[in-house]
């Protein structure tokens, strides 16, 4: 399987389109725009790149993700920050404990996942906000073991949560009540069909039916895996040698989104003939 | 006249003090060299194999050749509270060998052995990922070579290892070798303060 560059959107630079120093987090929503998060504002590009919209946050944010109703949520430190689609606040949630570093955001069926990198794990909330259990924490290390200091997941379509372990050189599946479920990955050195370097890979997305898209640092790529772990794709075209915690999406046509944190631009791939089923 | 002459005077008295301020000055780090307050040391953000952005480059190992010490005066010195604690440390590991039976790399990175891995708590025998690892530098081995601190910095690693001059190895010379040669003048002279002093491997036990 083959992608090929479609585009890049955004940049380092002072423009409206730009971001001056950090490029955290991205998001799609159900129509294909994408959401990216970084200095101190929410940028909002169409399915062509172009910006449309741009709003400040609180705090700096280290994540975003657009949930079903199409609110915009902004992982913050100690906080998460919650928008309407037109990027007016509609409320803040606080939680200095459960929240000390909110790096990625995920939903499932009105639960609310938030993944804490002060805590290396993953925290589950109803829909109002009330906390039900913990993810991820519950094994000898307490906790994922992420040298890079970044807890990043996806959820399918069966509410399994697949979050990156780079430590451990593997995507580990959850329950959402926290069972372990399994894992894919191993070190395998220059071998690229398995995780290299010292922690890989720092991000992970579902890329659709059991298909995860994975980022690696050091040097940087993208790969496209099945469940059990079968490398499907490599994509490696024009990152930055320094970047990591490559921020990861897959729209639903398979292009891939890809956050180069150095260059503080979303590289945007398609699979070459078609995406996969 | 007598406006030139004072004008010349303030010149003179300017110059003359200047210099006399110049001399003090030199006089007071010879003093403070001589009692061991002013040291030599690696500026780990010009270090090339320390500074970020050198990535896929060799490591420089001037620090082991130029030094007139026995092995070098200059360490690799990891600093526990930056460390990430890897399973795969690269700084330990070649991580570029061919993966042996324990899904390890096969081979070791330092060529005098001088890092020790030592598994932190109680060994999960379902999951032997499953553990920090400590990593402690042998000093007495170490030769300042600097390839396990050109492994170990972003976006590779953490940057918790670093080459340090060893004040109680270093000769303290009036011109010191490695700085001559540094080729990113990253060994300078620098106030010994004690905090600057990093203590020698911590174990956890």
């Amino acid at each position: 399987m083959q992608y090929r560059q479609l585009r890049i959107i955004s940049g380092k630079g002072s423009g409206p389109a730009e971001f001056r120093e950090a490029l955290r987090g991205i998001a799609l929503d159900k129509q294909g725009r994408l959401y990216a998060a970084g200095d101190s504002e929410v940028k909002v590009f169409d399915t062509e790149g172009a910006l449309v919209r741009r709003w400040p946050a609180a705090l700096a944010p280290h994540s975003v993700a657009v949930a079903a109703d199409g609110a915009v949520w902004v992982g913050q430190t100690g906080q998460i920050e919650i928008f309407n689609a037109e990027g007016k606040p509609r409320r803040v949630w606080k939680d200095g404990a459960r929240m000390g570093r909110v790096t990625s955001l995920g939903f499932f069926n009105g639960f609310v996942l938030v993944g804490n990198s002060a805590e290396r794990c993953i925290h589950r909330f109803d829909a109002t906000g009330k906390f039900l259990n913990t993810i991820a924490k519950n094994n000898p290390l307490e906790g994922l073991h992420i040298p890079n200091g970044v807890v990043d997941f996806g959820i399918d379509a069966h509410g399994v949560i697949h979050v990156a372990n780079p430590g451990k050189h593997r995507v580990e599946r959850f329950s959402l009540d926290g069972a372990l479920l399994g894992h894919m990955g191993k070190f395998t050195g220059p071998d690229p069909t398995g995780f290299s370097g010292c922690c890989n890979p720092t991000n992970v997305a579902v890329a659709g039916l059991n298909l995860l898209c994975v980022t690696e640092k050091a040097g940087p790529r993208a790969k496209i895996y099945d469940y059990a772990g079968q490398l499907i794709a490599i994509i490696d075209a024009g990152f930055d040698p320094l970047t990591k915690n490559m921020d990861v999406a897959v729209d639903g046509r398979g292009r891939v989104f890809v956050s180069d944190t150095a260059k503080l631009a979303i590289f945007v791939f398609e699979p070459v003939g078609g995406p996969l089923s | 006249m007598s406006d030139a002459v004072s004008r010349r005077e303030l010149l003179s008295k300017l110059v003359r003090g200047s210099v006399l301020a110049g001399m003090g000055g030199a006089a007071l780090f010879l003093v403070k060299k001589a009692n061991g307050e002013i040291v030599w040391q690696v500026d780990a953000s010009r270090c090339v194999n320390s500074r970020l952005g050198e990535v896929g480059v060799e490591a420089c190992t001037l620090c082991t050749s130029e030094c007139v010490v026995s092995l070098s005066a200059v360490r690799a010195v990891n600093d526990f509270s930056k460390c990430g604690r890897c399973n795969v440390c690269p700084a330990y590991f070649d991580i570029t060998s061919a993966v042996n039976e324990l899904g390890l790399p096969s081979q070791k990175l330092c060529p005098r052995d001088a890092i020790t891995r030592k598994m932190i708590g109680a060994a999960d025998p379902e999951d032997p990922a499953n553990n920090f690892y400590e990593y402690v530098i042998d000093e007495e081995k170490c030769d300042g070579c600097g390839r396990c601190v050109m492994k170990c910095k972003a976006p590779l690693g953490l940057g918790s290892i670093t080459l340090k001059v060893r004040y109680n190895k270093c000769l303290d010379c009036n011109r010191c070798a490695i700085s001559l040669s540094c080729p990113k003048d990253a060994v300078t002279q620098v106030p010994k303060m004690a905090g600057l002093e990093i203590k020698l491997a911590e174990h956890t036990e």
